[in-house]
């Protein structure tokens, strides 16, 4: 069953299908909601208030072949939200993710080149480049599935996605 | 993978592996943390609690209407040490004066939803699909009519009622674009508002022309936009009707032909089958001036982008009134005409008229030639007080309000580095080379310290120079201009073909 049809079985209130939405959908909508507010700890929050406002809205969701564009909308929302809410904005860095002190949020990331590099990502592209960067490599979406989630162009989605990987290459080796 | 202390020696395979590590070791599981108890909601209720504001108004009221109960909350030791009587006579009072304040209410309500189902202005949008909106003084939209089978196909599962008519413009631009009326390329949008009040109708075009920007800026998609205000007429009613067309491009068309000794009303039924984009193609390849209502958008870096694809009509220089608003001047006018507001209504409508004066000789200019870049430099000197040098490449910017770090050419994107700290307002771009000719440009992405540039058509081998607006250096609140200049190497298309295959391949190897 495709998102779609599974979005539309959960504006009927199917708990199944939203579990099946969510195996299906969490590493892409983690990996976009983190592309955004670019800070693990806020993006499993606003994760859990995405599936959350999915579900309760998943009735007003007009089939238009497009579920991921409409979850990445509510999430972007509630990103935004979580910027205003904090009063600070997107390039509040990653430091724990590399720092001494934050050890918990060091903990899933034992291996450090892929924090580095991670790291890399999160803090000099981007966020346009930082969510086609993601949703390729993290969450394995097609280049051209990007272009319709996030309603750009596929060359545009190319080029961004080429240029932001020489930026990284570039950087890790100049860092 | 080379690792020297901190520096890392990745190739793309590695970078993408570490990255899709690192998120698969972040990802949290937090199905088990959704309350799936929680109700969902329902969609209708939602909207109307949204967009009915007579309805929540009067909630208000009987929310208020259960002062009894209330007052024996507030102000317990008055009323359980009184006496009834004078327990009642308050409860008399306040239930008198509360059943006067709900008359007013409803009276007050009456006359507010009275007004706000009125039809204040009338919006047309016109690509092929041809639709209108009715909007009330709050601009809200009352009525929605699709007006050709194309329309109906956009429309169709869309109910606007009582929505923003920024919102339903964003939703009716979007469906054209879902519906493929709007692609990548050659679009045409016509723009027209209807409303007695030319106040009014000049603020209202203003505004949906920026939504229709926006919009187009989210989704990706370039166009050429005209617009225009109009007041109703029969003769155009009638008009509209004999052709099959909405209102507004029975008058776009019937202003077009009158503005234009080579067309005649002969063409009318011809043009009246064309798309909006073939219209705009027609009047850039017959070189014909803009009827004396409309001007054509080039407000922003995303319309600058169309000024290549269809070029500014040749206008007339006869001196007729008509041609004051005509051909290349529009340009300029569309520039002022949101912000000055200088329309007049009826026949003599003219857009733009406060830029003329300033600018007269330039009109000309580009009415003898109408090409692309002098309609690029028009749209560019309105933004600021910068002016360029109309031959060839322009004069540099005043010193010391925006300097540039470096640029950089890649890809058909041009990065622009500054030293000076900038903020931005509709910032727009010009492309050009030596010979003044003009590229197609937008700017597509901004921070406060650099820029990029999609740029298409240029050659390899050539040297290019950009001029940027919209731009404000962090210290000052005015808005100005900044020139730079890149070379695009011959080498540029060789050294894309591997990058291209490579990327090709890794879209391949995905699939399979």
């Amino acid at each position: 069953m495709n998102n779609e049809e599974l979005l539309r079985r959960v504006g009927t209130g199917d708990e199944g299908a939203f579990r099946q939405l969510y195996q299906d959908t969490d590493r892409v909508l983690y990996s976009f909601i983190l592309s955004v507010i670019r800070n693990p700890q806020d993006a499993e929050e606003v994760m859990q208030e995405t599936y959350l406002k999915i579900w309760t809205s998943a009735a007003s969701y007009r089939p238009q072949g497009k579920p991921l564009a409409w979850m990445f909308t509510i999430a972007r929302n509630l990103c935004y939200m979580k910027f205003r809410d904090q009063k600070r904005m997107a390039d509040i860095g990653l430091d724990e993710l590399s720092g001494e002190e934050a050890g918990e949020v060091c903990l899933p990331l034992e291996n450090m080149t892929d924090a580095i590099v991670l790291k890399a990502a999160l803090d000099i592209l981007k966020e346009e480049e930082r969510q086609i960067v993601l949703l390729h490599t993290s969450a394995g979406l097609k280049h051209r599935e990007i272009a319709a989630a996030l309603q750009m162009p596929l060359p545009t989605v190319l080029s961004k996605y080429n240029r932001s990987m020489k930026k990284l290459q570039q950087y890790l080796r100049e860092e | 993978m080379k690792q020297n202390s901190d520096r890392l020696e990745l190739n793309v395979d590695e970078i993408e592996q570490h990255l899709k590590s690192a998120v698969d070791a972040l990802t949290p599981d937090v199905l088990g943390r959704i309350d799936l108890t929680r109700g969902q909601e329902p969609e209708m209720q939602r909207l109307d609690v949204k967009t009915h504001e007579p309805g929540t108004q009067r909630l208000d009221v009987k929310m208020h209407e259960p002062g009894a109960g209330a007052d024996e909350t507030d102000f317990p030791g008055q009323w359980t040490g009184g006496n009834h009587r004078q327990n009642r006579g308050w409860m008399r009072r306040f239930a008198l004066a509360a059943a006067a304040c709900i008359c007013v209410a409803f009276v007050g309500g009456g006359m507010i939803q009275y007004r706000d189902r009125k039809v204040d202005s009338v919006i047309g949008i016109d690509v092929n699909p041809s639709v209108e909106l009715s909007i009330n003084r709050k601009h809200r939209v009352l009525g929605t009519r699709a007006l050709n089978t194309d329309a109906v196909e956009i429309m169709t599962d869309m109910d606007l009622k009582g929505v923003e008519l920024n919102v339903a413009v964003n939703a009716v631009i979007g469906s054209m674009v879902t519906h493929g009326y709007l692609d990548e390329l050659d679009n045409a949008i016509l723009v027209t508002v209807s409303n007695d009040s030319v106040a009014k109708a000049t603020e209202l075009r203003t505004s949906v022309v920026d939504d229709i920007e926006r919009t187009l800026k989210e989704n990706q998609v370039e166009a050429v936009v005209y617009d225009q205000q109009v007041v109703e007429k029969d003769e155009m009613k009638e008009l509209a009707d004999r052709y099959g067309i909405s209102y507004g491009k029975a008058y776009f068309l019937k202003e077009l032909i009158e503005q234009n000794e080579g067309l005649t009303m002969d063409d009318m039924k011809e043009l009246s089958n064309m798309t909006m984009e073939e219209i705009a193609k027609k009047i850039t390849e017959d070189s014909f001036a803009l009827g004396g209502l409309a001007s054509k958008v080039e407000r922003t870096g995303e319309t600058a982008e169309t000024k290549t694809a269809a070029p500014e009509a040749g206008s007339e220089a006869d001196g007729t009134e008509g041609a004051e608003t005509a051909g290349g001047e529009t340009s300029e006018a569309v520039e002022t005409s949101g912000a000055e507001g200088t329309v007049e209504a009826g026949d003599a409508l003219k857009t733009g008229e406060t830029s003329e004066a300033a600018d007269t000789s330039k009109a000309a200019d580009t009415s003898e030639a109408a090409t692309p870049s002098e309609s690029a430099e028009t749209s560019a000197a309105s933004e600021s007080p910068n002016q360029e040098d109309p031959e060839g490449f322009p004069d540099e910017v005043e010193p010391g309000l925006v300097e540039i770090d470096y640029v950089d050419y890649e890809d058909d994107t041009v990065y622009v580095y500054f030293v000076t700290r900038v903020k931005w307002k509709n910032p727009t771009v010009s492309v050009r080379d030596e010979d003044g000719n003009s590229y197609a440009a937008k700017v597509e992405d901004t921070s406060s310290d650099e820029c990029t540039i999609a740029v298409s058509g240029l050659e390899g081998g050539r040297s290019y120079a950009f001029v940027l607006g919209g731009l404000i250096p962090k210290e000052s609140k005015k808005a100005t201009t900044v020139t730079g200049y890149f070379d695009k190497p011959e080498i540029a298309w060789n050294a894309d073909e591997p990058e291209t295959e490579e990327m090709e391949e890794s879209e391949d190897d995905r699939e399979e």
